[in-house]
């Protein structure tokens, strides 16, 4: 959608020659550069900046493919039950939030984490094994995921912030949308008895400390 | 040492000066070898001269425009400011640009001398410096091949653009994928066939180990244009694995390259071609196994559901 539309922009002063001359150059710097006017991300002033994007990027399209496979394992045990429509509703936002970072990456050359794979495994096998106890673990893990990935997402936030609010305004824009689906998600989970889960504290925090050390890993690697 | 730096501070910021006012085109010799001497000074301190140009040249910015308010002729670099700070910018040159200059006029050497600290040292005469100013480069022979190489693949992403520019005007047809990774690879090769000699030199160069991180960087980068021109879009395992597969390709020809002997290096795109074709083989194969194997699970679950209502297992009492 993007290439048709940067076509018909390249395209339209066919009539002015030297305009299209400079228009098809503006369209190889465009392209070199990535720097288009709508791109959320903007282009990277130096490789520091690039570096610290790329990270931010990695690990956030990480953690959303993580959260989509966790749905993926719950749908699998609970997709028939009465909190089925409930989980698929959830899933179903993680799924675009997941889309969209996949354009975004591929938009800004960002390096998808190499554990992917892992993460696929692990969050399938985390979502199926959290529904086997039932719809109040289920609930119970989704609430800790959520609120790892909006502590994230939060941390994320306030760099952004402090750094240059400004020149970072789309990509704010969308990391405070996908928080504030991640805090629903959460507040949904609490709300269908996720505390009423014997052993809710521990498995909690062990589910955290999973999600912290994940978010770790996949900024490095 | 923090003096000679305040030194250098105020003797930019007084040329800097000195040329706004005096006539607009021209520099005058003296200021010129002024700037070299400053310059070659300059050269000397590493580090602190980096921050020290960071710091100067914002201080210069900011002196030009202030002046720019006060003068009459600046009235003309007002309108044209732009010319008037690129003529500075062509003889203020950072010490990357100068050692830039020097290895690519040391290449026109490398048939003579091979990828060694004689090429450079004869570059360096080429452009009108001394052979001693070849002490900059500390890694010799290896600042030599890995500057060839990034020249090598900014052409190649310069080619790549301008061909991804004219598909998206329209002006051509969108290569497929096998022909395009081919032709790529084709046209990267083709820039080492004036080094072909020595190039098995420049290999081993490049094996150093404190070569290896660069040189792996410049390949990494030069695979990762090619499948992002190819238009390769993926974010998830395939982005590692067609780029390992595309490193392999292009590893592999060049090292058929060095030892063909055949007109044009024909027996090189020959296997270039084989290779590729076995790689789209093997893609189309992994697809096919992958649906077959989504076949046989369906259908294994079906045997299983089958057995479950003959046996009575299905049924809800």
């Amino acid at each position: 959608m993007h290439r048709a539309a940067h076509t018909a922009f390249c395209d339209w002063p066919q009539f002015v020659r030297p305009a299209m001359i400079r228009q098809s150059l503006k369209c190889t710097g465009c392209l070199q550069n990535s720097a288009r006017a709508y791109s959320v991300v903007p282009a990277p002033r130096d490789s520091a900046e690039k570096e610290m994007m790329h990270r931010m990027l990695r690990v956030d399209h990480a953690g959303e493919y993580g959260a989509n496979r966790i749905y993926a394992g719950q749908m699998a045990v609970l997709g028939r039950s009465r909190t089925g429509p409930l989980i698929q509703q959830m899933w179903d936002q993680e799924k675009k939030h997941l889309s969209k970072f996949n354009e975004i990456l591929a938009e800004n050359r960002v390096r998808p984490t190499a554990l992917l794979p892992l993460w696929n495994l692990a969050g399938f096998v985390l979502g199926a094994s959290t529904a086997l106890l039932g719809k109040e673990g289920a609930m119970a893990c989704t609430v800790a995921v959520e609120e790892s990935i909006s502590e994230h997402y939060n941390s994320q936030i306030r760099a952004l912030m402090e750094s240059d609010p400004e020149r970072y305004t789309e990509l704010l824009q969308v990391i405070k949308e996908f928080r504030d689906d991640e805090m629903d998600h959460h507040d949904t989970g609490l709300e269908h008895d996720a505390e009423s889960l014997p052993g809710y504290w521990l498995l909690k925090n062990a589910i955290q400390l999973g999600c912290k050390a994940a978010i770790y890993v996949s900024q490095r690697v | 040492m923090a003096a000679l730096l305040r030194g250098l501070r105020a003797g930019r910021l007084l040329r800097g000066l000195s040329s706004v006012v005096a006539a607009p085109t021209s520099t005058t010799p003296q200021c010129r070898s002024l700037r070299r001497g400053f310059h070659c000074a300059a050269l000397r301190l590493q580090d602190e001269s980096k921050s020290d140009k960071h710091s100067a040249s914002s201080s210069y910015s900011s002196s030009s425009s202030s002046s720019t308010t006060h003068d009459d002729y600046t009235s003309q670099q007002d309108s044209d400011p732009s010319s008037g700070d690129q003529e500075q910018d062509e003889d203020y040159e950072t010490e990357e640009q100068l050692q830039a200059r020097i290895l690519t006029a040391a290449l026109e050497f490398v048939p003579l001398h091979g990828w060694s600290m004689e090429a450079i040292s004869a570059g360096a005469e080429a452009v009108g410096l001394s052979s001693a100013s070849t002490g900059m480069f500390t890694n010799g022979a290896g600042d030599l091949v890995l500057h060839f190489i990034s020249q090598c693949n900014s052409k190649l992403t310069e080619i790549l653009a301008e061909q991804h520019n004219e598909v998206q005007l329209g002006q051509a047809e969108p290569k497929k994928t096998a022909d395009f990774l081919r032709d790529a690879v084709e046209t990267r090769l083709r820039m080492y066939i004036p080094y072909m000699e020595s190039w098995p030199q420049a290999m081993s160069i490049l094996l150093l180990p404190h070569n290896i991180p660069d040189s792996l960087k410049h390949l990494s980068t030069m695979v990762d244009d090619i499948w992002y021109y190819a238009g390769d879009r993926s974010t998830d395992m395939n982005w590692y694995t067609k780029r390992a597969v595309l490193t392999g390709l292009y590893n592999a020809t060049e090292l058929v390259m060095l030892q063909d002997s055949s007109p044009d290096f024909h027996d090189t795109w020959t296997f270039l071609d084989n290779r590729i074709q076995d790689v789209t083989n093997m893609a189309v194969t992994a697809k096919q196994m992958q649906s077959t194997g989504q076949a046989v699970a369906q259908g294994l679950l079906g045997a299983a559901v089958t057995l479950k209502n003959l046996t009575g297992l299905n049924q809800r009492r």
